[in-house]
């Protein structure tokens, strides 16, 4: 596709992640052991042969940068291919990001020396397998000036997603952003159809509206202002993410929160996951450094290296400890009689012996020493660590924590 | 009185404008250059702003970004002699084009006609 480019907009700050996202932006934040949450995204671009992609961060960007430049050099740049972080670069004027549309409208220049047909909009945020192919062939076949993403949602949920509601061509005749009573799909009350946050645009009509946008009175943003004025004006469609899905189960999720992000991850470690990592058509791509196998030791009466129903990922080490329906990044270290359940570690955590730990989130680098015990008595964990209201313990990276 | 800024690199071709703006009853003020554009932009709060496009230190497609970045709603003609610029995406956000001519009569309507949507919002 060589007439189209991707721009993703990775500058998500995610304070509902927090604290997460306190070092890093949303899009890289660890997920599902050895990914980041925008390898999706990415990944779903190359199987869709979207191969010239930007993307666009502005807030604690340098985490994102090194994963991209390290993990995503896979693209070859004389055949014009190329996955290009770009920084706010304040070319257009003096101030943040305002939006997701003033975000492309900063980047017009960007899009000027491309002058692709056609942009892809996407967001790093999110987590999903999607043939984007599917979504552009409708784009053209309905002659569209904008095609959005939809997906069935319930309609209680409806205060978090933009609401679109669509004729019987799947027009787009109404966009509501985050309404308390939503637009319902026609013969099914109970459900909406949210937007993903995926658009394609054709380049003229895009720029002219953003343009538009930006000598409004607006918030800059696609669902909140762009889209609801193009309704009434341009052809406006909506794309059903079923055609499009890869996974074919309907799997989307925006990991906007600690106990959202908890869940989508502990969905993994069942025995058939709703997000199917394992398509061989459809590998996730993402940073691998050199790490040795993952390895389990000791297997005496009383300490024995187990792990199970668990992703264990390169370089962990399982040495005398349990370690039950938890993810482990790479190079975790579980020493002998400490007990793992119900949690997530990222990389390079260190678990001392007799430490016991379960429903936690426990962020890279942090040692846990003998004996400590995390998320068996929430309130005194309250006094130190973030917990959530589903009680979820998060310790966040680099913490110091001094013997139990 | 409307006050209208006009921004050119040409001597002649500003105090040309100037005056010419000026026997339509219009307050003028003037820049060389983007630059100058802005500070006037900032400082003198004009109504209308006629900009060249082809300028040295900063010229009239950057100008007219950071214009809108500073004040969305002022309204802002290009006038150029050069023909190339529509395939600058930023040119279309100027509200509108006039080719650059010793006969200002276009230019003139083109201000009447912005003022007068300006006034009526």
């Amino acid at each position: 596709m060589k007439n189209m480019v991707a721009m993703i907009l990775a500058g998500g700050r995610g304070e509902r992640l927090c604290p997460l996202t306190r070092d890093r932006a949303k899009p890289s934040v660890p997920f599902g052991g050895i990914y980041r949450i925008i390898d999706f995204t990415l990944s779903n671009c190359i199987h869709s042969d979207i191969r010239r992609i930007y993307a666009l961060t502005q807030y604690k960007s340098i985490s994102l940068h090194r994963h991209i430049q390290f993990g995503w050099d896979i693209l070859s740049a004389p055949l014009g291919e190329f996955v290009e972080v770009i920084p706010a670069q304040q070319r257009i004027n003096e101030q943040w990001y305002q939006g997701t549309a003033d975000a492309i409208y900063q980047n017009i220049y960007t899009l000027q020396q491309e002058k692709p047909d056609r942009v892809l909009i996407l967001s790093g945020d999110h987590i999903y397998k999607m043939d984007y192919r599917r979504m552009i062939a409708f784009h053209l076949e309905k002659g569209a000036d904008l095609t959005v993403a939809a997906i069935r949602m319930d309609r209680r949920l409806s205060k978090e997603f933009g609401v679109i509601e669509v004729d019987r061509d799947w027009r787009i005749v109404g966009f509501q952003e985050k309404p308390e009573e939503p637009r319902c799909i026609p013969g099914d009350p109970e459900g909406i159809l949210a937007s993903m946050g995926v658009y394609v645009f054709n380049t003229e009509i895009l720029v002219r509206r953003l343009i538009e946008d930006a000598r409004a009175d607006s918030s800059h943003d696609f669902g909140k202002n762009v889209i609801p004025a193009m309704i009434e004006r341009d052809r406006v469609f909506a794309f059903d993410f079923r055609h499009g899905d890869r996974g074919g189960v309907g799997y989307w999720r925006d990991v906007g929160t600690i106990d959202a992000y908890y869940e989508a991850n502990m969905d993994l470690v069942s025995v058939t996951p709703h997000l199917n990592l394992y398509d061989p058509q459809w590998p996730i791509f993402t940073y691998h450094a050199p790490y040795p196998p993952a390895k389990t030791v000791h297997a005496e009466e009383g300490r024995i290296g187990t792990a199970i129903n668990s992703l264990i990922s390169d370089g962990c080490i399982i040495s005398g400890g349990s370690v039950k329906r938890s993810i482990l990044s790479p190079r975790v270290m579980i020493h002998s009689h400490s007990e793992v359940e119900d949690s997530i570690l990222l990389e390079g955590v260190d678990v001392g012996r007799h430490a016991k730990i379960q429903r936690a989130i426990i962020d890279k680098e942090v040692q846990i020493p003998s004996g400590m015990e995390i998320g068996y008595n929430l309130d005194e964990d309250a006094k130190r660590f973030t917990v959530t209201g589903s009680g979820i313990v998060v310790i966040p990276k680099w913490m110091r924590l001094e013997g139990g | 009185m409307k006050k209208i800024l006009v921004v050119e690199d040409e001597e002649s071709l500003r105090l040309f404008y100037e005056e010419e703006l000026k026997s339509e009853g219009y307050e003028v003020i003037t820049a060389q250059n983007g630059k100058e554009a802005i500070q006037e932009l900032e400082r003198k709060n004009p109504d209308l702003i006629v900009l060249d496009i082809v300028m040295p230190v900063m010229d009239g497609m950057e100008a007219l970004g950071r214009i809108v970045g500073k004040d969305r709603k002022i309204p802002i003609i290009l006038n150029t002699s050069y023909t190339g610029y529509r395939e600058d995406f930023m040119s279309w956000a100027a509200d509108a084009y006039v080719t650059k001519s010793a006969d200002l009569t276009d230019l003139k309507e083109k201000i009447r006609e912005l003022l007068k949507r300006g006034s009526a919002r």
